[in-house]
């Protein structure tokens, strides 16, 4: 089951946040090495605050299989703040209708290439319902550029916002490499793509779903 | 301060027009028109043959003279090209000149770098594609002097991650299409109804008062409608796809 969450919640989902906060300890400073604030063996960084929203895939036992957080650029934004650089479209990475996702996590129960595509599907499906619930123009973050024929494969309607440049000293530095700021376009034809990805487009098909109009960007949650 | 330099605007327009075309040869020259103001003259794109795939059969796209390309399928260079080996131990963006630079190339190594000057290309980028189902490819343009600077690079790594995914959506929407047969006709139709009770052509020419040659004549564009080798698996085509019923 797919949960929709901000920190509002943390009062009745206490368990839940707690080990989701200990599963992004484990994957991004344990398994990627990232330099991150940790407290208790949590990591809690400057744009977890009440404007932040969280996807999480919760399995059998209360297991997380999924997450990802997105955040308002009005308020906030990593692209403006630290990659600038990346954006080269001429346009502001920053509008009321335009959200960064980050932090996002696939750890399916069974590790298997149909598994992988199914849980990704599913919660990327479900950050793009709720983005075109709340009338969102973009969503856009940043990515190794090597990765980029994968999320084309999500779906090819993936836009870049610039050229790749180098990170943490390049490809020829161990742990650097080269990162790029991508986009999504917020329509039902995306959502249809990432269905049809992770093998969902049979169960609802999106066009209906969201055949309503989108709701005035004035109702976006802050 | 978002404004980029004339290689990324180049490229984002690129990569904008690209989504904009369907056919495969649109896209095609859209590529190789782009790879031109880079100084690359031809281009390949193809997956890594796995085993038990026809070499020929692995190529998306390539605008190198046949005679290079027949002969590098025909003496199997694919498993001796020092370009390719290279990929088994780097999957990031990387030159010819680059191989050259970083490895103690063989001779035969070398001979087979040098036949793509023959064709005037001494220099070339690789751009491996890796996709979440696990297959390599790549994208693989080359000139005589081309334009491989950093922000160069950049932009072809960019410009070859998408034209892969453009080549290949194009690919299977036409492979689609084949599978999809013509409609058939009203005659063919009534034709196809008599062969599925197991008539033969002159008794169906009887009943329709039409020559046995007109028959014959329907029944073979039928079948190749149908893309049926035989009366039999035409019929069942023929039902399957609601064309006759019983």
């Amino acid at each position: 089951m797919i949960l929709t969450l901000t920190l509002r919640d943390r009062g009745s989902h206490a368990a839940l946040f707690s080990e989701y906060f200990r599963l992004r300890h484990d994957v991004f400073v344990k398994g990627r090495g990232w330099s991150l604030p940790t407290t208790n063996g949590m990591e809690i960084d400057q744009y977890d605050d009440n404007d932040a929203v969280y996807f999480l895939d919760v399995g059998e036992q209360e297991r997380i299989q999924a997450a990802i957080r997105i955040t308002p650029t009005i308020k906030s934004s990593l692209i403006a703040d630290y990659f600038p650089h990346l954006v080269e479209n001429g346009q502001s990475p920053r509008s009321p209708s335009i959200y960064e996702c980050t932090r996002y996590i696939v750890i399916p129960p069974r590790k298997s290439r149909d598994d992988n595509r199914l849980a990704k599907g599913r919660i990327i499906a479900a950050m793009l319902g709720w983005s075109i619930d709340h009338g969102l123009t973009y969503l856009q973050t940043v990515i190794d550029s090597v990765a980029l024929p994968t999320y084309l494969e999500l779906t090819p309607r993936t836009m870049p916002l610039g050229l790749p440049h180098p990170y943490g000293g390049g490809r020829k530095t161990p742990g650097g490499g080269e990162c790029m700021a991508i986009r999504w376009p917020i329509c039902t034809q995306v959502l249809d793509d990432v269905r049809q990805y992770g093998g969902l487009i049979e169960i609802e098909p999106a066009a209906a779903a969201y055949a309503r109009p989108a709701q005035p960007t004035a109702q976006l949650i802050h | 301060m978002f404004n980029g330099d004339e290689y990324a605007k180049r490229t984002l327009d690129f990569v904008e027009r690209l989504q904009q075309l369907e056919r495969y040869e649109d896209i095609c020259r859209h590529i190789a028109s782009e790879l031109e103001w880079f100084g690359f003259s031809c281009v390949s794109s193809w997956s890594m043959p796995g085993p038990g795939d026809e070499p020929a059969d692995c190529i998306l796209l390539n605008n190198r003279p046949k005679e290079y390309v027949d002969r590098y399928i025909e003496r199997n260079y694919v498993l001796r090209d020092p370009v390719v080996t290279e990929l088994r131990r780097n999957l990031q963006p990387f030159s010819w000149g680059d191989v050259r630079a970083n490895r103690d190339l063989t001779k035969s190594e070398k001979s087979i770098m040098d036949e793509a000057r023959e064709f005037g290309a001494n220099d070339g980028f690789i751009v491996p594609i890796v996709t979440l189902s696990g297959s390599v490819s790549l994208f693989s343009p080359c000139g005589a002097d081309p334009n491989l600077s950093q922000r160069a690079r950049a932009a072809i790594e960019l410009i070859g991650m998408y034209s892969f995914q453009a080549l290949q959506r194009s690919l299977l929407a036409h492979k689609r299409q084949e599978t999809a047969h013509m409609p058939l006709s009203p005659r063919e139709r009534e034709v196809m109804h008599w062969v599925a009770f197991g008539k033969t052509d002159e008794e169906i020419a009887d009943i329709l008062s039409l020559s046995t040659p007109t028959v014959t004549w329907h029944v073979e564009n039928a079948k190749r409608k149908l893309d049926a080798f035989r009366r039999t698996y035409a019929v069942v085509r023929a039902i399957r796809s609601g064309e006759i019923s019983l």
